[in-house]
């Protein structure tokens, strides 16, 4: 059984997930990335997408969608994320609705000048892409 | 006795209406208060991670954009975000932020300029003739993290930009129901704390994608998340305090309602008396 390390996991509104973990994939700016315990110290900031942790003593994954924030490795690791939803909560047709609505948005306002407002649109479907995908088992099909 | 008691009564009544009105009142912002307070409690305590962690980082590292840092630029504008409620009857709560944010203007000497928050700063130093640069008006305890990104990010971009060199936030710390301390604290440029709290440590730092990239996600991240705690706690607070002056105020009223009813029974008997006195002498007069 591999070492394990304490993850904190914080949204605006709440303390998502407390708990200890053997192994944690987050998506970094530059691509996934897994953490493990003993990891050297860093602070790297997060995209939007799949975050999956490995508790410990369990093989398989829990696996929730995030939405950009920040996480900070040392000994014990904090991640910060603007929004968080594990994979059992998401509402799907929600998430399918909020897609089609940005891709409608887009398509819309496609010379739209104010680019503050496309940028919003453009996370908001990738949010809803993410969390659909979360919601259907993620990437690795669980 | 000079007071009729058609006057006293009718001063009875009306301070009777008062009494009814500071007494829901106070009921009211009591079970706003215990509202406000469950989330303040909530977001206080995991908020302070987040800044904390921020904090952290900033202290423990030696190599922050100089932007950032104190002593780097020479402070002639400086933002006061300042934090009061838009409603009144809430007792010294407006004029004590007030008080603090002309205390921190004077001390500084810059040119003020000011974000408000709750209409009752913002009037006040409009009236003053001091730059309003933004404002939030509506209740403070709805606020949403949204609102706050929105509200913060403008500040954020003008300190880039360098039309302020300084970013003050004035508003209510809650030490206790009954304990409540206006304060002004600087937010940027940030001066790192060299106490022995935070443990300089000699580990290299991995930062993705960038060290600019980090900083320039968590500058602004920070500075929303410490303008949204303080919004939560001031609203605290306003109701704290409100309840306070509505308590008071209930208070005064009874007292009063007893002081009157005291006159108004010392007229009535004056008035029986009166009144005896008038039979008995005509009795008297048609014997």
């Amino acid at each position: 059984m591999a070492k394990s390390f304490k993850l904190s996991v914080i949204t605006p509104s709440k303390i998502f997930y407390e708990g200890d973990v053997e192994l944690l994939v987050v998506p970094t700016l530059e691509g996934e990335e897994g953490f493990m315990a003993n990891h050297s110290w860093a602070t790297k900031l997060l995209n939007v997408g799949e975050m999956a942790v490995q508790e410990a003593g369990k093989s398989d994954f829990r696996i929730a969608s995030i939405a950009g924030g920040f996480i900070d490795v040392k000994d014990s690791v904090i991640l910060y994320a603007d929004h968080a939803e594990w994979a059992e909560e998401i509402d799907k047709q929600r998430a399918q609705k909020d897609k089609e609505f940005a891709e409608e948005w887009l398509s819309k306002n496609k010379g739209e000048k104010d680019e503050y407002s496309v940028r919003r649109a453009e996370v908001a479907l990738k949010k809803a892409i993410s969390r659909l995908n979360v919601a259907n088992g993620g990437r690795r099909g669980i | 006795m000079a007071v009729s008691m058609q006057d006293v009564k009718r001063r009875i009544k009306s301070v009777t209406s008062m009494e009814h009105i500071t007494n829901a009142m106070k009921l009211v912002s009591a079970a706003k208060l215990r509202r406000a307070k469950a989330t303040f409690e909530q977001t206080n305590k995991q908020l302070h991670f987040i800044t904390d962690t921020i904090g952290e980082i900033f202290t423990s590292t030696t190599n922050i954009p100089e932007e950032y840092l104190e002593g780097n630029r020479e402070i002639k504008n400086t933002c006061y975000i300042i934090l009061t409620s838009s409603k009144g009857l809430c007792g010294g709560f407006n004029s004590n932020v007030i008080r603090k944010a002309e205390e921190a203007m004077r001390v500084r000497k810059s040119v003020p300029k000011i974000v408000a928050v709750g209409s009752k700063g913002r009037d006040y130093f409009a009236k003053e003739g001091i730059e309003i640069i933004g404002d939030y008006e509506d209740p403070p305890e709805t606020i949403s993290f949204l609102a706050t990104q929105q509200l913060s990010r403008p500040i954020i971009k003008m300190y880039e930009d360098g039309e302020i060199d300084e970013v003050v936030l004035v508003y209510t710390a809650y030490l206790s129901t009954i304990d409540q301390q206006a304060t002004a604290i600087r937010m940027l440029p940030f001066q790192p704390e060299k106490n022995a709290n935070v443990m300089m440590h000699d580990k290299d730092i991995e930062y993705g994608p960038s060290m600019e990239a980090v900083f320039n996600y968590l500058v602004p991240k920070y500075v929303e998340t410490m303008v949204y705690n303080a919004i939560v706690e001031s609203a605290t607070c306003e109701h704290a305090a409100r309840r306070m002056a509505m308590e008071n105020a209930t208070d005064n009223a009874r007292d009063m309602l007893q002081e009157l009813s005291l006159n108004y029974n010392r007229a009535r008997q004056a008035a029986i008396t009166n009144q005896l006195i008038e039979i008995v002498s005509g009795s008297e007069a048609q014997k």
